[in-house]
């Protein structure tokens, strides 16, 4: 039978042999946990018990929990202050990198190294940076210097951004290395031409070098951004005696729907708040594609 | 406008040396071509020029002033590219602007002279096109708009036709030619196309593995090779060369062929190589210098290219288009002994 098929049929036959395998993959363990996750956030389960209907009862105690707005709030600070943090830090080294010949190779691979490290591992290391004296790194030097400790992981304002701090920095060696390979696509007679037009250097990074880059851009913005909006494994390590505190100010989305989960056994409370988060990633995701996709 | 000078420039890469001493003065106005193989140091010679590149040892002049270490904007130049090197992002108009971006001129003025610009070239309906919908030609054109409104003294091109396919080439090199005709800036023109540079230069520099082989007119070069290498670079198809011997001015070859030649310096070399053309070499059997065996025909219409195995070795000579002879025939050739070159088979260079 299959000599018969034309040979646009066979391509097809082959297509979907090949096809198979993940496509069995996506519906198992993609699609059908997705589909199956909406339908408990309409249900009350308590893992163990029968899952029975209960409307949209999740989402209105979502919508009156004070502490998923705190935690919503977190996220998107976690996204808004990570993102363009980890592009302009990431877009300067790689601009710098790409013009030094010297150590190129192996400052590359210290940047790269981070990404490589576990979060876990990373997380506990800056937990230390950030004790007190005598014992923490930032607060023994700042105290060599005369200045008064700083509580880093104990203060409700500093605790987000001390987080968030590693999380910038085990990003960035991938960003680097994406910036960089952004740089070196950019044909260098475009420079060429610029530098015997005579123009500084500020008009060829704003008029040329940034402009050309919009792909890079784009792709490490919505990579990134992504990432940020699921930070979980950072924040879990840095403050385990408490996850997410002190008082919830570290508290990102994914933990509280860990924490709703598997320490509150609520899963369709938690399934709720997944599909929340699943609709944020959504928008965001588009809006930004939107914004800054070429004319 | 200016003219420009090189004074025994080198260019070493570590302690490879890529370019031994080039020497050449240029008058204002002239268009000059570079040509030679690649690797022969054309290029890297405009981007010394240019400024894109240091200059090991010598010295640059343009305008009578030592450009050596000046900044590309400070040299009063303008480059094409090969590639163009046009902003795929910015509008035909502000690629154009873009030359300008540096100058101090009121804005007025600028917009006049892209205007004025873009009328010479013939695309004002295109200033507010995007590069991406140009055809190649439009795009060259784009090129040399943004090098033309910065009306420099020197005019640099590197290869700004090999992009284009071969009839584009041919209409480019009549309007680049035209515009010179027009604007008058002297200019330096870098391709490795023998053809375009006979076709557009009013002096071709011919280069060879870093060193200048010979300087002169499309038609000095043609019909006066200095050695070998411009002998068969310039001119399609090459020129034959058969190995033979000199006695006084007259030239053995191989067989008891001989052949007397006018005005060739006497007392050289007896190992010689003697140099005709294809268009020179005719079926003759009044006065042959050769005969053999006609192995392959090329038409080209109004005439043929015959391919002769010869005791000499293969050599190509022209026939008439409409009576050729047929592969396998004996056939005689010969040649006006002025249309003859004589070379010193050791050195190359020419003894005529």
């Amino acid at each position: 039978m299959y000599q018969k098929l034309t040979i646009r049929q066979k391509q097809i036959v082959w297509a979907w042999a090949f096809l198979a395998v993940p496509v069995l993959f996506y519906c198992v363990i993609r699609f059908y946990p997705t589909a199956n996750a909406m339908l408990i956030s309409f249900q009350d389960w308590n893992l163990l018990g029968d899952r029975t209907w209960a409307g949209f009862e999740n989402y209105q105690k979502l919508w009156n929990d004070p502490v998923f707005w705190k935690v919503f709030r977190n996220t998107f600070v976690y996204l808004l202050l990570g993102t363009p943090v980890s592009l302009v830090l990431s877009f300067v080294i790689a601009y710098h990198l790409d013009k030094l010949r010297f150590m190129h190779g192996f400052l590359r691979m210290l940047y790269f190294l981070p990404f490589m490290t576990s979060a876990v591992a990373m997380a506990w290391v800056w937990r230390w940076f950030y004790q007190d004296v005598p014992i923490g790194l930032f607060n023994n030097i700042l105290a060599g210097f005369g200045i008064p400790q700083i509580s880093f992981l104990n203060s409700t304002t500093n605790a987000l951004p001390a987080v968030l701090a590693p999380a910038v920095w085990a990003g960035l060696g991938f960003q680097v290395i994406i910036f960089m390979a952004g740089l070196r696509a950019i044909p260098t007679s475009y420079y060429e031409a610029a530098k015997i037009d005579g123009v500084g250097w500020f008009t060829v990074l704003t008029q040329i070098t940034l402009p050309l880059l919009r792909p890079t851009i784009i792709f490490i913005v919505v990579f990134s951004s992504i990432g940020f909006l699921r930070i979980f494994d950072h924040v879990f390590n840095m403050t385990t005696n408490n996850p997410g505190g002190p008082l919830n100010s570290t508290k990102p989305l994914v933990l509280m729907i860990y924490d709703t989960a598997f320490n509150g056994f609520d899963m369709g409370y938690a399934a709720a708040q997944t599909v929340v988060l699943f609709t944020i990633l959504l928008i965001v995701s588009l809006i930004q594609l939107r914004l800054l996709r070429s004319e | 406008m200016a003219n420009l000078a090189l004074r025994n420039l080198t260019k070493s890469y570590g302690t490879t040396e890529v370019l031994h001493g080039i020497t050449l003065d240029v008058a204002d106005g002239e268009f000059v071509v570079f040509v030679g193989p690649s690797g022969c140091g054309k290029s890297t010679t405009l981007r010394m020029i240019a400024g894109l590149e240091e200059t090991t040892s010598g010295i640059i002049e343009i305008g009578g002033r030592e450009v050596n270490n000046l900044e590309p904007k400070e040299r009063d130049i303008a480059m094409v590219f090969q590639n163009y090197a046009i902003y795929p992002h910015m509008s035909v108009k502000k690629n154009i602007a873009f030359g300008l971006r540096s100058s101090k001129m009121p804005k007025a003025d600028k917009e006049k002279r892209i205007q004025e610009v873009a009328g010479i070239l013939d695309m004002t309906d295109l200033l507010d096109r995007k590069p991406s919908q140009l055809s190649g030609g439009q795009r060259q054109r784009v090129a040399i708009g943004r090098a033309m409104v910065r009306d420099p003294a020197v005019f640099l091109f590197d290869e700004p036709l090999s992009n284009l396919d071969a009839q584009l080439r041919t209409q480019m090199r009549l309007e680049i030619k035209k515009l010179h005709q027009r604007v008058g800036n002297t200019i330096i023109f870098v391709t490795h196309d023998q053809v375009e540079a006979m076709t557009m230069a009013d002096r071709i520099v011919i280069m060879k593995d870093g060193h200048i082989q010979q300087v002169g007119t499309p038609t000095e070069v043609f019909h006066k090779p200095a050695n070998t290498f411009v002998a068969r670079f310039i001119g399609a198809p090459s020129m034959n060369l058969l190995s033979g011997e000199l006695d006084g001015t007259l030239v053995r070859l191989n067989a008891d062929r001989q052949v007397r030649i006018p005005g060739v310096a006497a007392g050289g070399a007896t190992n010689i190589l003697l140099g005709v053309r294809p268009d020179d070499l005719h079926l003759d059997s009044a006065n042959p210098i050769l005969s053999g065996k006609v192995t392959l025909l090329e038409p080209l219409g109004a005439e043929t290219l015959i391919y002769v195995d010869t005791p000499s070795g293969e050599i190509i000579a022209k026939a008439d288009g409409r009576n050729p002879p047929q592969v396998g025939d004996a056939v005689q050739l010969g040649a006006a002994p002025e249309n003859l070159h004589v070379f010193d088979s050791a050195s190359g260079e020419a003894l005529t």
